[in-house]
């Protein structure tokens, strides 16, 4: 490590017990910051993943003919398989069916209605470019056309509604999420230049004294990134802490793989830089 | 060593100096004498090269201020040593910290540095002073902290800005003395200062500025 770099990285450290008000200051901004963008992109994920879970779980029953013999129906389901669209497919006896109901609805009911009355199907599992209004409408028109098939059931509406208000409400929550991460680059870049601002004399100084633009920005840089680092580091752990929290509560609500608990790090690392860049290109023109 | 023809400043229509004519030659003392607003401190700017000359030429060793590239500035900068009447130190650091920040700034080595910070205090006289903070000295104990930082790169000219402006008579009499030996072992010395009977005790070259202009 040349002299100079070693100087830099030991001036930063000592940058922040230096100015411990602005340095407490500075980074409870960052942190406060980066914890409201983190709250966001993990509400933001997980609103995006109900949204899939749901769809994913949104199946097509099709119902058949009483009287197809065994190899009609295998020969059925293999029809069903090969229509574009369909992922995968189940079939369900009469018996599994009737377990199902007994589940759902209780033994009362079986008794009512008895055994046997209920019909044989497929449960049919769509990929994901089906998961939609338009594109399952056309897949139950294909199975409608199947020989054998008897009727097919899927909730149309269903599929229409979360269409038309998953979208709306992924482009809001993308908006917002945006506008949160904007705020959070102009709170964290301008607390952290102002940090700078404070110290414009320092500066001065060392530019009188014959200090090169690199030999005064970089310490400014090191306590950038360092004010960022630890901000975005307690924001972390926060969030952490957060997830916890509603996991016990709540267990499975809120699911966040720890790419997302990084980024708010690396994002307010990344701003860190940017404001001491930014902060420092006004005392350093010529 | 330092050139000045015909110099002219002008800052926001305003006529700050007006045709400089000045040469300084290796290790010579020149005190430039002047009331408040006559453009003294505009003139060590000048030669420090921290403002450029409106008009007029300006070359200060083998630097030409017409030509000089921003890069050039710092390195510039360290072989023209500068104190101010503020001393301009950075308070919340002690007096060897102070000094080896010009030090630093080279990129010599941390035992080179240590060695000439420790030979520079001792001329200044301030050894024992070195782990003090500078919110801890006295006016003239700052002033030779700045003239310590001043003089770490071993400058061929140190310009001072009113260096005694701030200080009472037994500190600016110290600080004369200093600056006097300073130039007797071959520095430069361009001092700027209103005080006409200060320069009086000192039998150097002395150089009157009236209105942006030199009248003696």
């Amino acid at each position: 490590m040349s002299i100079n770099l070693l100087y830099s990285v030991k001036e930063g450290f000592l940058m922040l017990r230096r100015a411990r008000l602005a340095t407490t200051i500075s980074i409870t901004i960052v942190s406060m910051s980066i914890i409201l963008f983190g709250v966001f992109l993990i509400l933001s994920v997980n609103l995006q993943r109900i949204v899939q879970t749901f769809k994913t779980r949104m199946t097509i029953e099709v119902f058949m003919d009483n009287s197809l013999s065994q190899d009609e129906i295998s020969g059925l389901e293999r029809q069903i398989l090969e229509t574009e669209g369909v992922e995968s497919v189940e079939f369900i006896s009469q018996e599994k069916a009737m377990q199902r109901f007994r589940k759902d609805f209780g033994e009362e009911m079986v008794d009512i209605l008895g055994d046997h009355s209920l019909p044989a199907s497929f449960l049919i599992r769509l990929d994901s470019p089906h998961q939609n209004y338009n594109q399952s409408k056309q897949v139950v028109q294909i199975l409608e056309s199947h020989r054998g098939v008897d009727e097919v059931v899927y909730h149309g509406r269903l599929f229409q509604f979360v269409d038309r208000y998953s979208r709306s409400v992924i482009v809001v929550d993308l908006f917002i999420l945006v506008l949160v991460l904007l705020t959070t680059i102009v709170l964290v870049s301008n607390t952290i230049r102002l940090t700078i601002i404070a110290q414009s004399r320092t500066i001065q100084i060392m530019k009188l004294v014959g200090a090169t633009s690199g030999f005064v920005r970089r310490p400014y840089i090191v306590q950038g990134l360092l004010h960022g680092g630890i901000g975005g580091l307690i924001a972390t752990a926060i969030l952490w802490i957060f997830l916890k929290l509603i996991a016990l509560r709540l267990p499975g609500l809120l699911t966040v793989s720890s790419v997302y608990l990084l980024m708010p790090l690396c994002i307010s690392l990344i701003l860190g830089f940017i404001g001491s860049v930014v902060g420092l290109r006004r005392f350093l023109r010529a | 060593m330092i050139q000045m023809t015909n110099v002219g400043y002008r800052l926001r229509g305003n006529q700050i100096l007006t045709d400089i004519d000045l040469r300084v030659k290796a290790g010579e003392f020149v005190c430039v004498v002047g009331p408040s607003g006559a453009g003294k401190s505009t003139l060590l700017r000048l030669v420090h090269m921290q403002i450029f000359p409106s008009s007029g030429y300006l070359v200060v060793a083998d630097y030409n201020s017409r030509n000089i590239r921003p890069q050039e500035i710092p390195f510039f900068r360290r072989k023209v040593g500068i104190i101010f009447q503020d001393f301009k130190l950075l308070e919340d650091r002690d007096v060897y910290d102070n000094v080896a920040l010009a030090l630093w700034a080279t990129g010599i080595g941390y035992k080179q540095i240590k060695r000439r910070i420790l030979k520079i205090l001792a001329e200044v006289g301030l050894s024992h002073r070195r782990y003090s903070m500078i919110t801890d000295l006295s006016g003239g104990e700052q002033q030779r902290v700045a003239i310590a930082r001043a003089l770490a790169n071993e400058p061929f000219v140190l310009l001072a800005d009113e260096p005694t402006g701030n200080l009472d008579a037994e500190a600016t009499h110290d600080v004369m003395l200093l600056l006097k030996r300073i130039n007797n072992k071959g520095t430069a010395v361009v001092m700027a200062t209103h005080k006409e009977e200060l320069v009086k005790t000192l039998s150097v070259r002395v150089v009157m500025i009236e209105n942006g202009r030199v009248i003696s």
